[in-house]
Order: C-alpha cells, then sequence, then structure tokens
C-alpha cells in the first residue's frame, strides 16, 4: 500500500467514507445517463415512427377508428384487422393532388404457432409501397417470394426459420431494422401470401368479406404531391370515397410528440434538481471532511507538504472518487436501461428506440467526466480553505 | 465474521430472489388457456438451479472447510442459470412477451451478480486457507 499514490492511500483508509462520497456521484451519473439514453430513446422513436410513416395521408374504412384504435397499430403493435374494397386505391389516384398510393392488407393471426401471441400480419405490394418496403430492402436484397416473410424485429424468429400462420407455413426471409414502434411485432408478406392467408383464415372461421366483393385491403397510403395543400387532399378524399376515413399522419404523430415533449421535459427538470442538490450536498460533505482532517493537514504541513501540494491532494482524492461514482453509476444505470429497454418501451406506451452504441459509448463517457469535473469542482472550495490554515494553530485547535 | 463468508451471504440472498421471484414476480408468461409454453420449463429449470445455488450459498456458509471448493462449484451452476433462458431452453418468440421481457434479463443479471460474488468468495477463501498455513 505503500507505494501507492497518497490520494488513493487516504481514500482506501477511509473505505466508507470514500464509499459514501462515490455513492452520491454514482446517484448523480446515474440520472444523467439514464435520463439521456431515456430521452434519447424517446426522440429515436418519434423520428423513427415519422419516417417509417411516411406517407401524408392513410386511408381507412370509416369502421377502423372505432374497431381498433389505428394509432395504437402504429405504437403499440396492437393487432387489428379492417377491411374495404380494393376499388379504394384506384379512387384515391384518381383525386387531384395524389402523387403516389399504395395498398396494405391487415390480418390478426390466430396464436401463432411459434409464440402463443397474436401476431400482426401486414400485406404489402413491392411494386407500389413506399413506406415498408424501403425499410424491407435494406434487410432483403431480392423481392420477397410467394409465402416468404420478411419479420420484425421484435419476433424473435431466425431467417430460415418457418413459421405458421393460419395453419400456412411461411418461410422468414429477413429480419428487419428495429423501429422502436409497433411496426417491430409485425411480419411482412407481398400481396399473393396475402391472399392465400386471407383464404386460410377464412377456412378457419375467420371471415373478412366485405359487401362488396372478395379484393379487399385495409388500408391506403397516400404521398401528396410537392405544393399540393395536404389538408385539401385530405377533405378531397373524405369527400370523394365513401366509407373511407382520411387521417392525416402528422395528426398521429403530433400526439406522440406531445407526450414526448412532456416526459423529456419532466426528466430534464428531474436530472437538473438532482444535480443542484447533490452539488450542494458534496460542497458541504468535502467542507464538513477538510475541517474534520485538518490535523492530519496540519502534520503534513509541518512534514514539509506545500499548500499547493495538500490541495493538489485533495482535488485528487475527490476527483478519484468523482471517477468511482461516475464508473459505478453509468454502470448501473446500463445494467438497468439496455437488458430492461422492452419493459421500459412497455411501460412508456411510446415509440422507443435505443441510441446507436457511439452515441451510448459517448454519452458513457461525458457522463464519467462530468462526475470527475463536478466532484473535483465541489471540493476546490474545500482545497483553497485548507491553503490558507496555519498548521500551529490548527494542532492547537485540535480540529 | 471472516471475509469470505459474506460473498456467501449475497449468493444466498441472490438465490432466494432468484427461487421467489421465479414463482413470483420474475415468472415467465402465464398463457389466457393454461397451456405451457417453452418458457414455462425454463423457469422450471431455473428454479431448480436458483435451490442449487442457494444450497451451495448455504454450504460455502456453514462449512469453513470446504469454502474455496463450495465457491469454485458456484461458478458452473450461475453459468447454467445464465444459459438457461433463451439458449438451452427456447423462450416465447416475441420480445414483447413477459418471459424475454422481464424473466430473462432479470435472471441473467441475478446470475451474473452470484457468479461475481462466487469469484470473489473462492479468492478471498483461498487467500485466507494460505495465510493459515
Amino acid at each position: 500500500m505503500n507505494k501507492l499514490p497518497l490520494p488513493l492511500v487516504n481514500l482506501l483508509r477511509k473505505p466508507g467514507r470514500t464509499l459514501a462520497l462515490a455513492l452520491l456521484i454514482a446517484f448523480l451519473a446515474l440520472a444523467v445517463f439514464g435520463g439521456s439514453v431515456v430521452v434519447l430513446s424517446l426522440r429515436g422513436g418519434l423520428q423513427s415512427l415519422e419516417a417509417r410513416l411516411g406517407a401524408d395521408i392513410i386511408l381507412v374504412p370509416s369502421e377502423a377508428q372505432s374497431k381498433v384504435s389505428f394509432q395504437n397499430m402504429f405504437l403499440q403493435g396492437t393487432t387489428g384487422a379492417f377491411y374495404m374494397d380494393a376499388s379504394v386505391l384506384d379512387k384515391a389516384l384518381e383525386v387531384e393532388g395524389v402523387e403516389k398510393a399504395a395498398p396494405q392488407t391487415f390480418l390478426a393471426s390466430l396464436k401463432a404457432d411459434c409464440c402463443s401471441i397474436k401476431i400482426q400480419v401486414i400485406g404489402i405490394d413491392p411494386a407500389l409501397d413506399f413506406t415498408v418496403q424501403p425499410w424491407i430492402s435494406r434487410s432483403l436484397s431480392r423481392e420477397m417470394g410467394d409465402m416468404d416473410v420478411a419479420v420484425g424485429c421484435k419476433v424473435e424468429a431466425d431467417v430460415g426459420e418457418t413459421i405458421r400462420v393460419y395453419d400456412q407455413r411461411c418461410k422468414v426471409t429477413a429480419r428487419l431494422e428495429p423501429t422502436g414502434t409497433g411496426l417491430d411485432t409485425a411480419v411482412y408478406c407481398n400481396m399473393d401470401t396475402m391472399n392465400t392467408l386471407l383464404r386460410a383464415a377464412e377456412e378457419k372461421g375467420v371471415s373478412h368479406r366485405i359487401e362488396s366483393g372478395d379484393s379487399v385491403i385495409s388500408a391506403v397510403y397516400v404521398k401528396v404531391r410537392d405544393g399540393a395543400d395536404i389538408d385539401a387532399v385530405n377533405s378531397c378524399l373524405n369527400g370523394h370515397i365513401r366509407k373511407v376515413t382520411a387521417v392525416r399522419t402528422r395528426s398521429m404523430i403530433t400526439g406522440v410528440s406531445d407526450s414526448l415533449a412532456g416526459i423529456s421535459r419532466t426528466v430534464t427538470i428531474l436530472i437538473a434538481a438532482v444535480w443542484v442538490l447533490a452539488i450542494v450536498i458534496l460542497l458541504l460533505t468535502f467542507v464538513l471532511i477538510i475541517r474534520e482532517r485538518s490535523r492530519e493537514f496540519a502534520v503534513l504541513r509541518l512534514a514539509g507538504a506545500s499548500r499547493g501540494m495538500l490541495s493538489r491532494m485533495v482535488l485528487r482524492e475527490s476527483a478519484l472518487c468523482g471517477l468511482l461514482g461516475g464508473v459505478a453509476g453509468t454502470g448501473l444505470a446500463a445494467l438497468l436501461l439496455f437488458p430492461f429497454a422492452q419493459l421500459i418501451e412497455s411501460a412508456l406506451n411510446l415509440p422507443y428506440l435505443m441510441p446507436e452504441t457511439g452515441t451510448v459509448l459517448l454519452l458513457a463517457v461525458g457522463t464519467v467526466l462530468l462526475s470527475v469535473g463536478v466532484a473535483a469542482l465541489s471540493s476546490v472550495t474545500a482545497a483553497y480553505r485548507l491553503s490558507r490554515v496555519d498548521p500551529g494553530t490548527a494542532l492547537r485547535e485540535g480540529n | 465474521m471472516k471475509k469470505s463468508m459474506i460473498p456467501a451471504g449475497v449468493i444466498l440472498v441472490l438465490s432466494l430472489v432468484i427461487v421467489i421471484g421465479e414463482m413470483t414476480f420474475l415468472a415467465p408468461c402465464l398463457h389466457e388457456d393454461g397451456a405451457f409454453g417453452p418458457c414455462h420449463w425454463a423457469g422450471r429449470a431455473l428454479l431448480g438451479t436458483g435451490c442449487v445455488l442457494g444450497v451451495l450459498a448455504a454450504l460455502a456458509l456453514g462449512v469453513k472447510r470446504v469454502r474455496p471448493g463450495v465457491y469454485l462449484s458456484a461458478l458452473p451452476v450461475c453459468a447454467l442459470g445464465i444459459l438457461t433462458p433463451g439458449t438451452l431452453i427456447d423462450l416465447c418468440h416475441m420480445s414483447t412477451m413477459r418471459c424475454r421481457m422481464v424473466t430473462q434479463p432479470s435472471m441473467i443479471i441475478l446470475f451474473s451478480a452470484a457468479m461475481l460474488c462466487a469469484l470473489i468468495g473462492a479468492i478471498l477463501s483461498a487467500r485466507e486457507r494460505s495465510h493459515h498455513e
């Protein structure tokens, strides 16, 4: 132990005091790192939702709004199915201002063979689709064949495995990148596969038939031409196509965005409050510790240590405490946040997409550096007071 | 109390959390129709592994002579506990299911913590033994 530097020896000599200081700083680091990761994940989720929706307007059957919360399908992956005549796609394309439109068909499976839970199957037309297809293309370079499916990242099925939907065997050809939204729990296929699955569902007694005919779709995603008034196109679509509701995607995102802003504000205020409180406690703690150790420092002064040496020693001790606490707090936050990310997402009920590894590492290093800095800064006052203490007086007074 | 007994105490507490947790707040998915999914059997295996770990911790606490060996034998038991959910025994195939969301991460953390304690315990008890000799 004699070979260790003096600040480290001092810390090891009083493990209780060191542990208490480190715990306080660990609490700070946990609040900063944990809070920042949660806020960044929520922002990432919102951006991902915006990117994935891709369309300006979504056309759904009028009953869809009451039958199943359409927004929940995107945010929480709630399963649901509603149908309208496939001719809605052509009618939408006739409306002035519509640049492109793509259909999607939804099918909620019965308990899937793989997971004892209902999964949402979404049929897309790869030639027309401009919302899901670009996302699928990132994981699958070729086109999806018949009875091929691409699964969201939360469906635990590997590429090459087979999943059964309504007793139909579908081959997993791609696992998609995470989006932090309900889309991660869905399974995607082309329209031919979807028609096969719809027929299989029909045989199992799950009817999707509507009065107007057999050719059905669930939603039409509409991209409005540049410069066109989206609200005007939305109204036109609502007026032009019967029994269909046109929903602006912006209105879906606004609700999420408002909730997100509220949570971000609360987390930021909490972090600030924790920091102010902890800095005050640290300042007081260091002043008290220095007072308690005044005789020890007086002896060191008499042994030849300069005021500068003692101040540096105090700063180093507190910086070491900061390092220990910072690493412990950041580690604990990581241990809670990353394995339980899915639980946090479920509890928040908002899109939640973890930042990339590089960002997380930067944030962790930043938090540790901040902890070291704050701990060292908190002891500056104490170190200054220490440099002004007369060793003779300190030894005579005995404190 | 000897320093080398402290990790055994912590492991005992952790094994209690594992056993009680598996039956209550960390239990895998409960299926509405009463059917047992693969995660149920992973849970049963974790329960057994937790019990074995608890017995080993009690042995380490009670019998000084065998302490280093017991700590070392706890290491593969912990490894088994870490590998059981999802690797050795399959879980439900959806990340949003309770077994993947709660049981798996909790058990991995608890068994990892127990493994770290067992490692520290093995080092401490080996040191104590060498001091005696």
